[in-house]
């Protein structure tokens, strides 16, 4: 335990285990695969044409918000070289599925069907269509572990959207919430508000959604408020995910 | 008496259990989840002692480690534990009724538990316990299908 818990040196055997047990990480997958195959199959026409039309709507006004984005986006830019700021580059993603979740309520990690053969590498951020979801930790041939930023080991640099005060996010086992840690009772925090990455550290990209905050109280005599979080990825839900590749060095590190 | 052998009932049973054990539970579902590699091992240690003992507890626990995605020892000493208590009662709890053997499950699953919170303050991890009352609920209420379906199999072969 304790050779595995600080060295490396028994990660070969986990490849193989791993490797080894993933038909059964498979095989659970099956009742969610029936379930989604019976939903699709048990559609009428009627409603596919109604929801054809409805996603032709919402893809419209899609375009009109992102037409509106790459203007801001230039704009943003622009600024940014008037200040001399480094050039925010446009993160490239790779859709994913979920193939496997772990089995203990202590420990958040999923296994999705990218690996080293996708480009995939240690410490990559993973999202889902709501908000930032983890990071890769382990990488095989092709499939990889995630862990989320609810598992009680994880922490993550964010900001409140609305004002940028800063702050450490840490999971506590919990699929729903999170806390986060040292705020002090003065600060600029209100429940409701948005609280994005801030990327520093350079693991995770700066301004995805990482949770609103639900509650924050302060126990009698204690020095900093207790703020909990809601987050915005439906962590224990999403089935497709999207791997974001940033540019930089995680990923050169990762690849080694 | 020549040996029964159980091998095949046994690896299927435990295939079964950590198919159970791997099925995606979302929400609070994930805490009421019972150990079943735990139960199962158990469940051949009670009722084949002869065959099955700590060794073998112990590698269920290597499966656990996998499974779980644990350092691998982290369940090896957990099963390996409740294996030995397993092993020692074995001798008495076959004349008990299936309610005492039930009663012992629920305390093993809650000692598993505290061993497991204890290795996880060793490592500094946070650790909650508040699954707890939940996880020995559902570990109790599931331990008489798995000792029926054990003491059937293994009078079966025989």
């Amino acid at each position: 335990m304790i050779i595995d818990s600080y060295t490396e040196w028994l990660s070969p055997i986990h490849k193989i285990v791993d490797n080894a047990v993933r038909p059964l990480y498979w095989l659970t997958n099956i009742p969610s695969r029936i379930q989604e195959w019976g939903e699709i199959s048990g559609i009428s026409r009627a409603d596919l044409e109604q929801d054809n039309l409805r996603l032709k709507q919402e893809s419209l006004i899609h375009h009109g918000q992102l037409q509106r984005m790459s203007e801001l986006a230039a704009e943003n830019l622009r600024l940014r070289q008037l200040l001399n700021a480094t050039e925010l580059l446009m993160d490239s993603v790779l859709v994913t599925e979920v193939i496997g979740v772990s089995p203990s309520p202590q420990s958040h990690t999923v296994t999705i069907n990218r690996g080293r053969d996708d480009g995939v590498y240690v410490g990559q951020p993973l999202l889902d269509a709501e908000g930032l979801m983890g990071q890769i930790i382990k990488v095989y041939g092709g499939h990889s572990v995630a862990l989320l930023i609810t598992d009680n080991t994880h922490a993550l640099p964010v900001q409140v959207l609305r004002n940028g005060v800063r702050s450490i996010v840490e999971g506590t086992s919990d699929y729903n919430r999170m806390t986060l840690k040292f705020v002090s009772p003065t600060a600029d925090m209100v429940a409701g508000d948005q609280l994005v990455s801030s990327g520093l550290g350079g693991r995770f990209p700066a301004g995805y959604p990482v949770g609103t905050i639900a509650s924050i109280s302060q126990k009698s005599g204690a020095i900093f408020v207790d703020v909990e979080v809601d987050p915005s990825a439906e962590l224990d839900k999403s089935r497709y995910l999207l791997l974001v590749f940033t540019s930089g060095g995680d990923r050169d590190r990762g690849m080694q | 008496m020549k040996p029964v052998n159980l091998n095949g009932p046994m690896v299927v049973s435990l295939l079964l259990a950590a198919i159970f054990q791997l099925l995606p539970a979302s929400g609070d579902w994930i805490l009421w989840k019972p150990n079943v590699l735990l139960m199962v091992s158990i469940g051949w240690i009670l009722y084949v002692p002869n065959q099955y003992g700590v060794g073998f507890a112990a590698t269920v626990g290597l499966l656990a480690d996998t499974l779980f995605r644990m350092a691998l020892g982290h369940y090896v000493l957990i099963f390996g534990l409740c294996g030995a208590a397993a092993y020692i009662l074995s001798r008495w709890l076959t004349y008990f009724s299936l309610f005492h053997r039930m009663v012992l499950v629920l305390a093993l699953v809650v000692f598993a538990e505290l061993v497991q919170a204890l290795l996880f303050s060793i490592w500094d991890t946070p650790v909650t316990l508040s699954h707890l009352p939940a996880l020995a609920i559902t570990s109790g209420l599931l331990w008489p299908l798995i000792d029926i379906l054990i003491a059937r199999i293994n009078r079966y072969q025989r």
